[in-house]
């Protein structure tokens, strides 16, 4: 088809107001926002290319080049997504985007020339109808916009300074500290949505315990002095970012603790540091991505993802663990990626129990035992 | 009764089923000497034994695009390949499969019911309105008068060797063919098919292209800076636009590289000694040629540039449509509004605006 630069907006616009509508729903639906802001994000790179790149480029478009083109999108709005920090999940963000191109493939092959005669000739314009599929997705996406705004949790600074806790937060928020902020005695959270950005944590039984509550985000948090766990995680989905964990004379403790939240969608642990403590990070019955952390001289395993769990472990270094760097056990399913085990007393990688390891582009040769599988356990490795 | 067609070839046939969309068959009158809608464009392609369509899945009668003739045949054959094909601009429906949609669509959409078999001579404008040659006034009138005849080139009138490409013939053994189209590419290949040793006579090196035009100038893409165009400009573009092509590919290249390796296929600049001589050169070109139009043009002092009448974008005569009735020319007449006017395309272009005009005046 050839179609005028009306015609392309026009219809792009008219074919991701059904998606615009289905992301609102799934927004209204999970309490999140990342479906919105997605579809924002693909109407606003389509309408980018369209502008920039296809009208100029292509004067006659052949069918088959909605699958390239399509894949280029796809691309552009998942660097978009990650450059905006859009928390999406990416099955779910790849199955919205799956399911916009195929409502647009429809749309332009089929809806819109049933619904216009003359859409093909007049080059995918769709005359008044196009107009109001504009002001449409115009409402929408200002009216998501609004809600967002009207609904964004209250931020709370901590100022500097020692605060003496347990500090329990018991609504929606964003709790930043100043710098120098601390809390001493643990910070609990029992709402969801809550983030905790810039705060450092001195003592308590665990350093930072989410129990039961989704959506919790900890950017930036240093936890140090804890009795049990650094951050402790109980049937709830958080992402945790850039965080620091000390468990140094604590050796029997964990750093961070993400167990049973299987149902709760995916976890997340990326940039963090840990020290000592008998576990680094440790998962049951979670489904976590565990990225780019460095985990160093604990005095059992490095990275644990134990339980039935379903993780991704990539990225890592894990240092000086005294008797396993990563551990994937217990009927669990792991990829191992690109992570770099060195000192370990005992083995590198261990799959046991029933459990399967992928491996590929890590570096275990320093260990003392590289890799192994027991129990019914199975590793795979590819280079 | 407002909505008349004058025509009952493809062109007229085109039209009517996008007018069924919103009206009855008895709210339309179509005026033509056949009842088929296919007859004269299935001689013709007997003539020149044409297997499939040049037009692609778009290429069909319906109104609407969608579902197109690709997306039939592989509802039929219980099979994605037609579909696969339009994905790469490959599929090319049979000259069967398109007979067969024109017969059905005939059946289906009471075409016989609108039909009054009579050949019209004149078409003169009274108020608010058309009166057509004894047959009634009408408001809204489209004139599809299909080609005016078979253009066979002034110097070979006489010569007894001569046949047209599109009335039945065989292959003599030494075959020259005149033109450079798509019908002078099927003879070529026609008469080598038949054993014959063929010689090219054409003016210019033909062009290559899938289809009739550059694929832009189907959409308004393409036609909003045509109809930007002065007159001598634009009749300069209908000129280039309207050059003979044929489709690029090995189907035409292979069998023509073979049968000049044995020197069976070559370009001369003239008719020579063949024992026939095939003018594979189309139809005559210009409303002049068309009794009906040419008398609408002296009777109405309608605008023309060289063979064409001045036609507004949407295809009506501009001094004879307003507010309360429109004329508006389909087919090969349409080209000074739609360069592709004589293709399924092209009908349905015209057949779209002109059913917007009887939806709102």
């Amino acid at each position: 088809m050839s179609y005028t630069l009306r015609g392309r907006i026009e219809s792009r616009i008219a074919a991701v107001l059904p998606v615009l509508a289905a992301a609102c729903a799934l927004a209204a639906a999970e309490h999140r926002w990342w479906p919105v802001e997605a579809a924002g994000l693909m109407l606003g790179i389509g309408l980018a290319l369209d502008v920039q790149v296809y009208h100029p480029l292509l004067r006659y478009q052949p069918a088959w080049a909605t699958l390239p083109l399509g894949a280029l999108e796809l691309g552009l709005l998942l660097a978009a997504m990650r450059a905006a920090g859009v928390a999406a999940p990416l099955g779910q963000a790849l199955l919205l985007f799956a399911g916009a191109w195929l409502v647009a493939q429809l749309l332009g092959h089929a809806g819109f020339p049933l619904l216009r005669l003359s859409y093909a000739e007049d080059g995918g314009e769709l005359g008044r109808l196009g107009a109001a599929v504009a002001v449409s997705a115009g409402i929408v996406l200002a009216g998501a916009g609004a809600t967002a705004y009207a609904l964004r949790p209250p931020v709370v600074h901590l100022a500097a300074g020692v605060h003496q806790g347990p500090l329990v937060i018991t609504r929606r928020e964003v709790l930043v500290g100043e710098p120098g902020a601390v809390v001493r005695g643990g910070i609990v959270v029992r709402a969801r949505g809550v983030t905790i950005r810039n705060v450092s944590v001195v003592g308590g039984e665990n350093g930072i315990t989410i129990d039961g509550y989704r959506g919790t985000v900890l950017d930036r948090v240093s936890v140090s002095g804890s009795k049990l766990d650094g951050i402790h995680v109980r049937l709830a989905g958080v992402v945790i970012k850039n965080c620091t964990v000390d468990m140094l004379g604590n050796p029997l403790g964990q750093g961070i603790d993400i167990s049973y939240n299987m149902n709760m969608g995916m976890s997340m642990v990326e940039g963090c540091t840990i020290t000592g403590g008998m576990e680094g990070i440790t998962t049951h019955s979670s489904m976590t991505q565990v990225t780019d952390n460095h985990v160093s001289r604990t005095t059992m395993r490095g990275i644990s993802v134990t339980e039935m769990s379903m993780g991704m472990v990539m990225d890592n270094e894990v240092r000086d663990a005294h008797g396993i760097g990563i551990w994937c056990n217990d009927r669990s399913m792991c990829s191992i990626e690109h992570n770099t085990v060195v000192g370990t007393a005992g083995v590198g990688v261990l799959a046991s129990f029933q459990s399967e390891a992928a491996l590929r582009g890590n570096q275990l040769t320093t260990n003392t035992v590289p890799f192994q599988a027991t129990v019914n356990s199975e590793v795979a490795t590819t280079h | 009764m407002t909505v008349a067609i004058v025509g009952s070839g493809i062109a007229g046939f085109t039209a009517y089923q996008s007018l069924r969309r919103e009206l009855e068959p008895e709210e339309i009158v179509v005026l033509g000497p056949d009842d088929d809608p296919a007859s004269t464009f299935r001689r013709h392609a007997a003539a020149i034994h044409q297997r499939e369509m040049r037009s692609e899945s778009d290429g069909h009668c319906l109104a609407a695009s969608f579902p197109g003739l690709s997306f039939r045949s592989a509802v039929r054959r219980r099979s994605p390949g037609p579909l696969l094909g339009t994905l790469v601009d490959r599929y090319h429906p049979t000259l069967d499969e398109f007979l067969d949609h024109v017969e059905g669509l005939r059946d289906r959409s009471g075409w016989d019911r609108s039909l009054r078999r009579t050949r019209v001579a004149r078409v003169r404008a009274v108020e608010d309105g058309f009166e057509l040659d004894g047959h009634g006034a009408f408001r809204h009138v489209l004139l599809a008068p299909g080609h005016p005849g078979l253009n066979v080139p002034g110097g070979l009138r006489d010569d007894p060797r001569v046949v047209h490409s599109y009335e039945p013939h065989e292959y003599e053994s030494t075959v020259t063919v005149v033109g450079a189209g798509l019908a002078a590419a099927t003879e070529w290949l026609n008469a080598l098919a038949a054993g014959a040793e063929v010689v090219s006579v054409r003016r210019r090196e033909p062009v290559r292209r899938p289809l009739n035009v550059p694929r832009e100038y189907l959409s308004r893409r393409g036609l909003a800076g045509f109809h930007r165009l002065g007159r001598e400009e634009r009749a300069a573009k209908l000129r280039m636009l309207l050059a003979p092509s044929y489709p690029p590919g090995r189907r035409f290249d292979e069998p023509l590289a073979t049968a000049t390796m044995e020197d069976r296929f070559r370009v001369e600049e003239s008719v020579n000694g063949s024992r026939q001589v095939i003018c594979a050169t189309g139809f005559r070109r210009g409303f002049r040629h068309d009794p009906l139009l040419a008398r609408l043009v002296d009777e109405h002092g309608l605008e023309t540039v060289d063979d064409w009448i001045v036609l507004d974008p949407d295809g009506s005569v501009p001094a004879l449509t307003d507010d309360s009735r429109t004329l508006a020319l389909a087919g090969v007449s349409a080209q000074w509004a739609f360069p592709a006017a004589d293709t399924l395309t092209g009908a349905k272009y015209v057949a779209h605006a002109f059913l917007r005009r009887c939806r709102t005046r």
